[in-house]
C-alpha cells in the first residue's frame, strides 16, 4: 500500500501499519507490566475480611483512598467464588439506591412504584455476589441515607437482594479534611468496623511484581456444633462478670462513629467468634473482628477473658498435681495458681491442701520460683492448727529464701532513700 | 538467675499493680546486651555479668523500668516518630532510647525503688518532668547527654530499632500483638480498680492506653461539621425541583443536586482567662471549616461578648469575618443575640471557658461549645469555692487545648 516509513506530515489513517505495530507494541510493554506472580504471606486483615462476609454481617473498611482496598476486595470475591460488582457511591444519586419513582397512570389507586437501577436487577438475576459500595463517605446525605438502606435492609428500591449476597461498604476515615465523615451511633452500630492501612513491605514488593496471596480461613464441618457452643460459653460468661459492658452509649466525641457495645453488636461479636472458632483463625484475626463489632475496650476485655478460659481447670490441677500442666508465661502461670488457691479457700479440706502445696511443687520444677510467693504465702495462710504440714513444703524453701532476700532488699532501698532525704541529698 | 528473681520479686513487692507485666516478661541470658534491654514480644534479655555487679534493690529499678517501656509502647511510638521524622541513624536512635528514659524515669523511683546508678533523668538536661517522649524529643537535641550514656541499650523495645541479639517475631516465648494488649489492659484495669496506689504518671497512662485522646482540632472539626451538614444545611439532593434530566426519562421524577450553605455563628464568652493563642486558634479553626462546608466567607460571623472584644475585633479584622458587634454582658445574651441575627444560624458555636452561665433552654439550632482551658492566674476573687456549671446537655462538647 503505502511505505511503511512513518509520514510526520499526514496523520496515519486507521488500520495503517505505522500505528497498528506502535500500538501493539504498547499493548506488548502493557502485558509485561501486568506480568506479575503471587507469594503466600498471611493477611489478618483479609481473613478478618472474609469470616466477617462469610458470616453475612454488614462490613464496612476504613481506609484513606488508593490503598488497595478494592484489590483485597477482587481477592476476596476470588476464594468465595463471587462475581464482584463495585459501585461508587460518590458518583450516584439517590434514586440510584432508593429506587426510581416512576408516575403511571393511576398513582392513588396503584401507588408509584420504585424502579431499581440495572446493576440491582442483574445481581438479583445472578442470585449471588459481592456487591462493594465505595466511597460511602463522600457521597451525599440523601444518598448515604439510601445506600445505608442497602446495606442494612439488603433492598434496592422495590428489589429484595438475595441471601447469596454479600455487601460489604468503604468509607475514608474522619480526617481534618473538610469533607471529613462520621457516622451517627445508632449506624455505626449495625456494623462491623475493619480499619485498612498498607503495608509498606507489600507495596514495594508488589509494585517490584510480587503481590501477596494470603490462605483465607475455611471452615470446618466437623467443627462447627463445638464452635457455637464455644462462641456462647464465651460471650455469655463474660457479660454475666461484665454486666455494665451490655450497653454503653459512645460517651466522648473520640469514639463517636465507631463500634460500641449493645445487645445488638454483641449478638455480632458472638456471631464472628464462632466462625473464627470453626475456621480456627489466630487470635489475632479474632482480636480485629471483636473489637470492630464491639469496640477496642470491650472487645479487649473479651478477648482476656478467652485467655482466661484457657488457663487450666483449678480442679483437675487438684486432682492430678504431680502430672499437672502448667501455663508457660509467668503472668497466666501466676493466675493458674492463684485459681487454685482460690479453689482450695472455697473448700479447704486437708486433702485438697496439700494436693495444693503439691501443684506449687509441681510449679517450682518447671519455671520461674519467684511467681511462687503471693501462691505459697496464701495457701500457708489457709492452715488449720490441727493440719500437718506437709513435706512439700521443704521443697518450697529455695522461695522462702527468695522471698525474704526481697524483702531485705526493699528495706534497703527503703532505708538508703530516708538517708537520702535526712541528708538532702538527691541524685 | 536467683538474684534477678529475687530483684523481680522485689519489684513486685512495691508495684503490685505492674505484677501481671512484670511476670509476662520472659527472660533471656546473653552476654552480648550490655545491661538489660526488652524487644517489642516482651522478651527481656539480661548481661549476667550486669546482674553480677549490680545490687538487687537497683536491679528491681531496671526491671520497672523496661517494663515501663513495654506497656507505654516505645517500640511502636518510636517506630511512628522515626518514620515521620525520617530519623533513622544510629544517633537518633540513642535519642529516642534517651527520650523515652525521660518519659519514664521522672516518676517511677522513689517509695521503694531505688535509682539505678547511670539513669537518664530530665533534670540533666534542665528539662520539665512529666513530658511524653515525643515531646522531649521536640524540645531538645539531647546532644549534652548523647556522651556520657552512650552504653545506654534497652533494646527494640525502647527505641523500635532491632538488635542482633534479638530473636525477633518468630522466636520461642514472643507474645503475639493481642496477647500484648491484653497483658496492658489488664494492668491498666488494676491501676485504674485501685486508683490510690499508683502514682499520676501511671494513672494518667491507665486512662489513656487504650483511649488515645484525638486532637481537639479535629474534634471540634467534626462537631462543627456534622452539625453543619444536618438536613437542610450543605450540599444535598432534594425533590423540591425536578432535576433538568427528567426532561430525558418522562414519568419518571429524579431528584436534583442543591446547595443551601449553613450559616455558622460563633460567639466568643470569656472572662480574660484564656490564652489569646488559644482562642485565635479556635476561631480560626471553626472559620476555616465552615467555609469548606459552605464554600462562602459572608456565612460565618463572630459575636463577642464584652470581655472577649479585645481579642476577637483584631482577629475578626485580619481574617475579614463579620463581627457582629458585641452580645452583651455573658453567654445567655450572646445566645439571644445570635438567634435575632436575620437569616437564622443553622449552627452556633460557643467557644468560652465555662465560667459563665448557660442558657436554660435549648436553642432552635444546633450548639457546638469549644471549652477553653481556664489559664492558672486566674482565681474567681469574690468566691473561692465557687464552681462553674457543667455545659448543658444538648451541646456537643469537645474540650479545647
Amino acid at each position: 500500500m503505502f511505505s511503511s516509513a512513518p509520514q510526520s506530515t499526514s496523520t496515519p489513517a486507521a488500520g495503517t501499519p505505522g500505528t497498528g505495530t506502535r500500538l501493539a507494541l504498547a499493548d506488548d510493554l502493557l502485558a509485561l507490566l501486568r506480568t506479575t506472580t503471587t507469594e503466600p504471606r498471611p493477611d489478618e486483615k483479609l481473613e478478618a475480611l472474609t469470616l466477617a462476609v462469610a458470616a453475612d454481617l454488614p462490613v464496612l473498611l476504613w481506609g484513606e483512598p488508593g490503598i488497595g482496598k478494592t484489590a483485597a476486595l477482587t481477592q476476596l470475591a476470588t476464594s468465595l467464588d463471587l462475581p464482584l460488582t463495585t459501585v461508587i457511591a460518590s458518583v450516584h444519586e439517590p434514586s440510584d439506591f432508593s429506587g426510581l419513582p416512576v408516575v403511571g397512570d393511576d398513582p392513588a389507586v396503584r401507588g408509584v412504584p420504585m424502579a431499581p437501577p440495572q446493576w440491582a436487577v442483574e445481581l438479583v438475576r445472578a442470585g449471588r455476589g459481592l456487591l462493594f459500595l465505595d466511597e460511602l463517605s463522600t457521597a451525599t446525605p440523601a444518598v448515604q441515607a439510601a445506600l445505608l438502606r442497602v446495606v442494612l435492609e439488603r433492598r434496592v428500591g422495590a428489589l429484595q437482594l438475595p441471601s447469596r449476597v454479600r455487601i460489604v461498604a468503604a468509607a475514608n476515615p474522619r480526617a481534618s479534611a473538610a469533607d471529613g465523615w462520621e457516622l451517627s451511633p445508632p449506624l455505626a452500630n449495625r456494623f462491623v468496623h475493619l480499619h485498612w492501612a498498607h503495608d509498606r513491605e507489600v507495596v514495594v514488593r508488589g509494585l517490584g511484581g510480587v503481590w501477596p496471596r494470603a490462605e483465607l480461613p475455611r471452615l470446618v464441618s466437623e467443627r462447627l456444633p463445638e464452635a457455637v457452643a464455644f462462641a456462647r460459653r464465651a460471650v455469655c460468661g463474660f457479660l454475666e462478670a461484665r454486666p455494665t459492658l451490655i450497653h454503653r452509649l459512645p460517651g466522648t466525641e473520640t469514639r463517636r462513629g465507631g463500634a460500641w457495645p449493645s445487645p445488638r453488636s454483641w449478638e455480632a461479636a458472638l456471631t464472628l467468634l464462632a466462625f473464627g472458632r470453626a475456621a480456627s483463625v489466630s487470635r489475632e484475626v479474632l482480636a480485629l473482628l471483636v473489637r470492630g463489632a464491639v469496640g477496642d475496650g470491650p472487645g479487649l476485655e473479651l478477648l482476656a477473658h478467652l485467655e482466661r478460659m484457657d488457663l487450666p481447670d483449678p480442679e483437675s490441677l487438684l486432682a492430678e498435681p504431680v502430672s499437672a500442666e502448667l501455663p508457660k508465661r509467668g503472668d497466666l502461670r501466676q493466675a493458674a495458681l492463684e485459681a487454685v488457691v482460690a479453689a482450695v479457700g472455697a473448700r479447704p479440706e486437708r486433702e485438697r491442701w496439700e494436693a495444693g502445696w503439691a501443684v506449687l511443687v509441681r510449679a517450682l520444677e518447671t519455671g520461674a520460683p519467684d511467681l511462687l510467693v503471693a501462691p505459697a504465702t496464701a495457701l500457708a495462710a489457709l492452715r488449720r492448727d490441727d493440719w500437718e504440714v506437709p513435706e512439700a513444703v521443704e521443697r518450697l524453701a529455695g522461695v522462702v529464701g527468695l522471698a525474704r532476700r526481697a524483702d531485705r532488699s526493699v528495706e534497703r532501698a527503703t532505708a538508703a532513700a530516708e538517708a537520702g532525704r535526712a541528708t538532702g541529698t538527691c541524685r | 538467675m536467683e538474684k534477678l528473681l529475687t530483684a523481680r520479686l522485689h519489684a513486685v513487692k512495691v508495684r503490685p499493680y505492674l505484677a501481671d507485666a512484670l511476670f509476662a516478661l520472659h527472660v533471656v541470658e546473653d552476654r552480648s546486651v550490655p545491661t538489660m534491654a526488652v524487644d517489642a514480644h516482651w522478651r527481656c534479655y539480661v548481661s549476667p555479668g550486669f546482674v553480677d555487679r549490680t545490687p538487687v534493690e537497683e536491679l528491681a529499678g531496671v526491671w520497672v523500668h523496661e517494663v515501663s517501656h513495654l506497656l507505654r509502647d516505645h517500640h511502636g511510638r518510636s517506630e511512628r516518630y522515626a518514620r515521620e521524622h525520617r530519623e533513622h541513624g544510629p544517633g537518633e536512635r540513642l535519642r529516642r532510647n534517651i527520650a523515652a528514659d525521660f518519659e519514664i524515669n521522672d516518676d517511677i523511683y522513689g517509695d521503694g525503688l531505688s535509682l539505678p546508678a547511670g539513669a537518664a533523668l530530665p533534670s540533666l538536661l534542665r528539662l520539665p518532668d512529666g513530658l511524653l517522649m515525643e515531646e522531649y524529643l521536640r524540645t531538645a537535641s539531647m546532644s549534652g547527654v548523647a556522651a556520657d550514656l552512650a552504653w545506654l541499650d534497652c533494646g527494640s523495645g525502647a527505641d523500635g530499632q532491632d538488635r542482633p541479639w534479638e530473636l525477633g517475631p518468630g522466636g520461642a516465648y514472643g507474645l503475639s500483638r493481642q496477647q500484648r494488649d491484653a497483658v496492658r489492659l489488664r494492668v491498666a484495669e488494676g491501676i485504674r480498680g485501685r486508683p490510690g496506689d499508683a502514682p499520676e504518671g501511671w494513672r494518667r497512662w491507665a486512662d489513656e492506653a487504650f483511649h488515645p485522646s484525638q486532637p481537639w482540632r479535629q474534634l471540634l472539626g467534626a462537631a462543627v461539621r456534622s452539625a453543619a451538614s444536618a438536613s437542610g444545611a450543605g450540599e444535598d439532593h432534594s425533590y423540591r425541583r425536578p432535576s433538568r434530566r427528567s426532561a430525558g426519562v418522562p414519568g419518571v421524577l429524579l431528584p436534583s443536586l442543591r446547595r443551601t450553605p449553613p450559616r455558622v455563628c460563633v460567639v466568643i464568652d470569656t472572662s480574660g482567662s484564656v490564652s489569646d493563642a488559644e482562642l485565635g486558634s479556635a476561631l480560626l479553626e471553626v472559620a476555616a471549616i465552615s467555609r469548606a462546608v459552605g464554600g462562602r466567607r459572608d456565612l460565618v460571623s463572630v459575636i463577642s461578648c464584652d470581655a472577649a472584644a479585645g481579642v476577637a475585633v483584631p482577629l475578626c479584622r485580619a481574617e475579614s469575618i463579620e463581627l457582629v458587634g458585641g452580645g452583651g454582658t455573658d453567654l445567655r445574651s450572646g445566645f439571644a443575640r445570635a438567634l435575632r441575627s436575620r437569616p437564622r444560624p443553622d449552627v452556633i458555636v460557643a467557644l468560652t471557658d465555662g465560667q459563665t452561665p448557660w442558657p436554660s433552654v435549648q436553642p432552635p439550632c444546633r450548639t457546638v461549645v469549644g471549652l477553653l482551658p481556664r489559664a492558672a492566674r486566674a482565681v474567681d476573687e469574690e468566691n473561692s469555692d465557687y464552681t462553674p456549671d457543667t455545659p448543658p446537655p444538648w451541646a456537643r462538647v469537645v474540650t479545647i487545648g
